[in-house]
């Protein structure tokens, strides 16, 4: 085989690589960016293809209706609010229970862990019915801790920070237990800094469902001003709704700070991930 | 427990605790005060729109009644059940919600509100009597009503040309055939009959569902009637879309708006949609009333109203109810209804001029409103009451006319069939 | 990593109470710096916000709801002990039926999904030019709120929505389908709104796992003359194959619960053609008011959880550990 066949079959693979991303990534990104189109464009027909997908002209009136009809600017601080706390308690909680999980001795480890993976099977998605009346006793509707509560100890990020501690040597902590350093001591000052890009990873996954967690929020949380955008997003639509053209705005108003945080957060997520799932 | 392990928690955990503390405080900051009565009710679906109608009316009130603390949470349609059900499980529903009347009876069913007969004593006489019958339960009143909806027939001229129509429908079955012909001629469809609510369709051809404590719908009226829509339906003539959810309007409106539909049967307030998203089609738009074939029945009646949940008691009942009254009054009523483009059920608002001299030259939109107001004494909202578990049988009726019309099962045996399971449920 | 829930329910043989685990603790607790009782307490420590948050929200639900199932419960009375009636109730109607077979239908996604995930993970693990940015792009549906899923779908599916529209614009069709309209399509259309939600979070799980094999693994594959394909089935396949289980038994338990997607998209419809377990039950709750019947139907489907979770388990676990 000579060099220069070579360098033809390499290149056919690379475009035919290319070739089959931008298939898929053309499948994936179609409902949003036909969304994006609709909400940029002002006149023709929406559905219309492929017209629709380049408008003729474009303008921002759509976003702005979007913030006139409802209170978007409310929505989107009620929501960076939630998804803060979710994910700073997140974090401490899931960590600190994994924590003696991966590092330290005590009779019925594997139970407790069993249980908290078992979590996994049960259809915890009807248990919403259950929550909204313990929400009540506690005193908790209409109340930032009601959304954020439920949500806090998960199975999967509990089995994240487990799997990141384990993988801390021994001999770190042994030096540290010598040195008399309390446990806590040692999770706070070694084993948490140690795990930081699997708590990126655990910061972005938490950020992004508890941005676009809805069913929950909207059962507990009443008053229209407590409301995240998830959830207010909704007020575009129905009987007396808005046309397609602002509601697909308003859709893309929701979605696009989950994708920024994505998009930027990316590689820390990713390196956070592989951490996890060694 | 150790000291250093409580106190390095306590130190970790200082400022977190803190704003979590603060944004406690920050939420309970709107609570009444102690000596106010609150009355907290839930309106369905009306934000944005009615924000200004509502904060004037609040307004309004609390300088007229400063011992009352009002409380108005909007819920969008897709979730009130969800959160109202949870509410009254949970004893914190509000002391008032907006309702339609087969959700209404539902909740009632269950125990979950309360009759009202008392708190609205004589102004009961103020209301249309089609409402009030509307919200008896079992002999009890279980609501105030607001405003209701009656259905008008827009239609697209130009459509209706190109396919060769020159005489609007006056009944069911001239419609089915024009949604036919449209189809077979332009390529759009005819129209998306409320099949979601099949009982509703029965009733308003006059054909009951259950005569003498025994299911009645496998006659050979109803058959044919399922005939007709299976046919229509085959060939191509109904609208697909949302065809069977129990809400197809924002699909049947969509249709119409975008050309591919000829008529549309809403009520009126649709049309202002049209004009404001449209005006293309809405310049070809002309209005005629719903061709149904039942006697003294008015289309597309769907009534809301105000319920009172069965926890809302003592001095909270006493003044929900005056607000109750207050927010379905004459004059709240007769501005609400000229807002929506709704019909109200105040005797005297309904009385108005404003409903009772309109223009039928004045675009379609005001010429919907003439033709809806003159049915806006007959109308009432269409569905079955005094069944238990109705449910279930609804379910079961609902699937087989389904079946039946996108024709996989024989019409005659899937209404059999149903009519049976109906039976062995009623006897009991 | 699965190595500790793959043998779930196996007990640990050093905490098993015994002379040797007695006499192992006595010494530590003696001679150790930090003796076992000690971290016992601590670890329990660490355990409890956890625990707690569980208790109340997770396992207390579940628990009452188990309860309930088995009660005539009708919101203002108190709940009455009626035993298997409601497990009987739901023999009794057929749209149980439909439901509990759409969910296991629903399974085929689970396949579909986990070899997608993979091809693209293969893929995009390489740092060719604007990899991140396709990276970004299959994400993409996994970063989108529901409420906006439910939005955009119903806009995709419309009958004279995008997807019949690009179709007729390619003379693929010339009727409009109905994706959520006719019966024999109406899941299998929410099943591609699944996939397409899932198969990003997927891949991001499986590029994690393929960028942790090590370097020298493949260079030796490489040597050996092993080509493109055979070091994918010999090296990739093996090397990953715990984060398959992994993958698989999420996915599982996922399509077997799903209701979101049936929730904003069909409620159900046609024909009750879309109907799942778990709409089933919610349906049965919220609409009808039928709290135990509601709980009885979600009971049925975490058994069905369990016993597919098991059967995962049992065929994927890797032989060699």
């Amino acid at each position: 085989m000579n060099a220069a066949t070579a360098n033809l079959r390499r290149r056919a693979s690379t475009t035919l690589h290319y070739t089959v991303l931008v298939a898929v990534a053309l499948l994936c990104a179609f409902p949003l960016l036909w969304t994006l189109s609709a909400a940029i464009g002002t006149e023709g027909n929406v559905f219309a293809f492929p017209s629709s997908l380049l408008p003729q002209r474009v303008s921002l009136a759509n976003f702005i209706e979007v913030f006139r009809v409802v209170d978007l600017g409310r929505y989107f601080f009620n929501s960076i609010w939630i998804t803060f706390w979710t994910v700073v308690w997140t974090v401490l909680v899931c960590s600190l229970a994994a924590y003696p999980l991966a590092r330290l001795h005590f009779r019925g480890r594997r139970l407790v862990f069993a249980v908290i993976l078992a979590t996994l099977m049960l259809p915890t998605e009807i248990n919403f019915l259950v929550n909204f009346i313990t929400t009540t006793h506690l005193r908790l509707v209409n109340t930032y801790a009601g959304v954020i509560l439920p949500t806090l100890a998960g199975a999967i990020g509990i089995f994240i920070m487990k799997n990141a501690f384990e993988e801390i040597p021994q001999d770190l902590l042994d030096a540290a237990r010598v040195d008399g350093a309390s446990e806590l001591h040692i999770f706070f000052r070694i084993m948490l800094p140690l795990a930081l890009p699997q708590i990126g990873a655990l910061v972005i996954l938490t950020t992004v469902t508890s941005w676009n967690n809805f069913l929950w929020p909207s059962v507990v949380l009443t008053k229209s001003n407590l409301m995240p955008l998830a959830v207010g997003i909704l007020e575009l639509s129905g009987t007396f709704g808005s046309s397609t053209r602002v509601i697909a705005a308003g859709a893309i108003l929701t979605v696009a700070p989950a994708l920024i945080v994505f998009f930027f957060a990316q590689r820390f997520f990713m390196r956070g991930m592989e951490g996890a799932i060694k | 427990m150790n000291l250093p392990l409580l106190r390095s928690i306590a130190r970790l955990a200082r400022w977190p605790l803190m704003l979590l503390a603060a944004s406690l405080l920050l939420a309970c900051d709107s609570a009444a005060a102690p000596d106010k009565v609150h009355v907290e009710f839930w309106t369905m679906s009306l934000k944005p729109k009615f924000t200004p109608y509502f904060d004037t009316l609040l307004q309004k009130y609390a300088v007229a009644h400063p011992d009352v603390a009002l409380e108005w949470v909007d819920v969008p349609w897709d979730v009130m059940q969800t959160k109202l059900t949870a509410a009254i499980v949970a004893r914190s529903a509000p002391a008032l919600v907006q309702l339609n009347v087969p959700w209404a009876y539902d909740y009632a069913l269950v125990g979950a509100l309360q009759p009202i007969d008392d708190l609205m004593g004589e102004d009961r006489a103020r209301y249309t009597d089609g409402a009030i019958a509307d919200l008896t339960f079992n002999g009890k009143l279980y609501g105030f009503p607001h405003y209701n909806s009656v259905n008008v027939m827009a239609y697209n001229t130009a459509l209706f040309r190109k396919a060769g129509i020159t005489q609007v429908p006056t009944t069911r079955e001239e419609q089915l055939a024009v949604a036919k012909q449209i189809r077979a001629r332009t390529g759009q469809y005819g129209f998306s009959p409320a099949l979601g609510k099949i009982a509703g369709v029965f009733l308003e051809e006059g054909l009951p569902l259950i005569e003498h404590d025994r299911a009645v719908f496998n006659s050979p009226a109803h058959v044919a009637l399922v005939a007709k829509l299976a046919a229509a339906y085959k060939a191509g003539g109904l609208l697909k879309d949302k065809l069977f959810s129990e809400d197809n309007y924002p699909a049947s409106i969509d249709a119409y708006k975008s050309g591919r539909m000829a008529m549309l049967e809403a009520p009126p307030s649709a049309l202002t949609r049209v004009r404001d998203d449209a005006p293309d089609v809405y310049a070809v738009t002309d209005v005629a009333p719903v061709p149904i074939g039942g006697r003294g029945i008015a289309a597309g009646g769907w009534l809301f109203h105000f319920a009172m949940p069965r926890d809302t008691t003592g001095r909270v009942a006493i003044e929900a109810a005056r607000f109750a009254k207050f927010l379905t009054d004459d004059q709240n009523q007769l501005a609400f209804a000229k807002l929506a483009g709704a019909f109200p059920t105040s005797k005297k608002a309904a009385a108005d001029p404003h409903f009772q001299n309109l223009p039928m030259d004045a675009g379609a939109y005001g010429k919907a409103m003439a033709i809806g107001a003159k049915s806006m004494n007959i109308v009432r909202t269409l569905y079955v009451a005094g069944v238990p578990g109705f449910e279930r049988l609804n379910k079961r009726l609902q699937d087989a006319v389904e079946a039946a019309i996108i024709g996989r099962k024989d019409i005659q045996t899937a209404l059999d069939d149903a009519v049976a399971f109906w039976n062995t449920k009623l006897g009991k | 990593m699965m190595a500790d829930s793959a043998r779930l329910g196996v007990p640990d043989p050093g905490n098993a109470p015994g002379p040797a685990g007695a006499i192992d603790r006595r010494m530590r607790a003696t001679g150790g710096a930090r003796p076992r009782a000690k971290q016992a307490r601590q670890a329990w420590f660490f355990l409890a916000p956890a625990l707690l948050l569980l208790l109340v929200f997770t396992f207390w639900p579940v628990l009452w709801g188990s309860i309930l199932a088995f009660t005539e419960y009708k919101i203002i009375t108190p709940p009455t002990w009626v035993g298997l009636q409601n497990f009987e109730d739901l023999l009794d109607d057929p749209v149980f039926f439909i439901s509990i077979k759409n969910s296991l239908l629903y399974l085929v996604i689970v396949p579909v999904i986990q070899l997608g995930a993979i091809v693209l993970a293969v893929l995009v693990n390489n740092s060719l030019p604007g990899i991140k940015l396709f990276r970004a792009a299959f994400y993409m549906p996994v970063v989108t709120s529901v409420s906006v899923v439910g939005i955009m779908w119903g806009w995709m599916y419309n009958e004279q929505g995008l997807i019949n529209a690009v179709l007729q614009w390619l003379h693929v069709i010339n009727e409009p389908i109905g994706w959520l309209s006719d019966d024999r399509l109406a899941l299998f259309s929410l099943m591609l709104v699944t996939l397409w939600r899932g198969l990003g979070w997927y891949m991001v799980l499986y590029l994690a796992a393929l960028q942790s094999i090590p370097k020298d693994v493949e260079e030796a594959a490489v040597l050996d003359g092993a080509n493109r394909w055979q070091r994918f089935w010999r090296v990739t396949i093996p090397m990953i194959m715990p984060t398959i289980l992994l993958c698989t038994v999420l996915s599982t338990l996922s399509a077997m619960k799903v209701l979101e997607e049936v929730l904003i998209m069909t409620k159900g419809g046609p024909v009750s053609s879309t109907y799942t377990g778990l709409y089933y039950a919610y349906d049965q709750g919220i609409r009808a008011f039928n709290f135990p019947r509601a709980l009885a139907a979600s009971m049925v489907v975490s058994v069905f959880c369990i016993g597919i979770a098991w059967l995962n388990f049992r065929f994927l676990r890797p032989r060699h550990r």
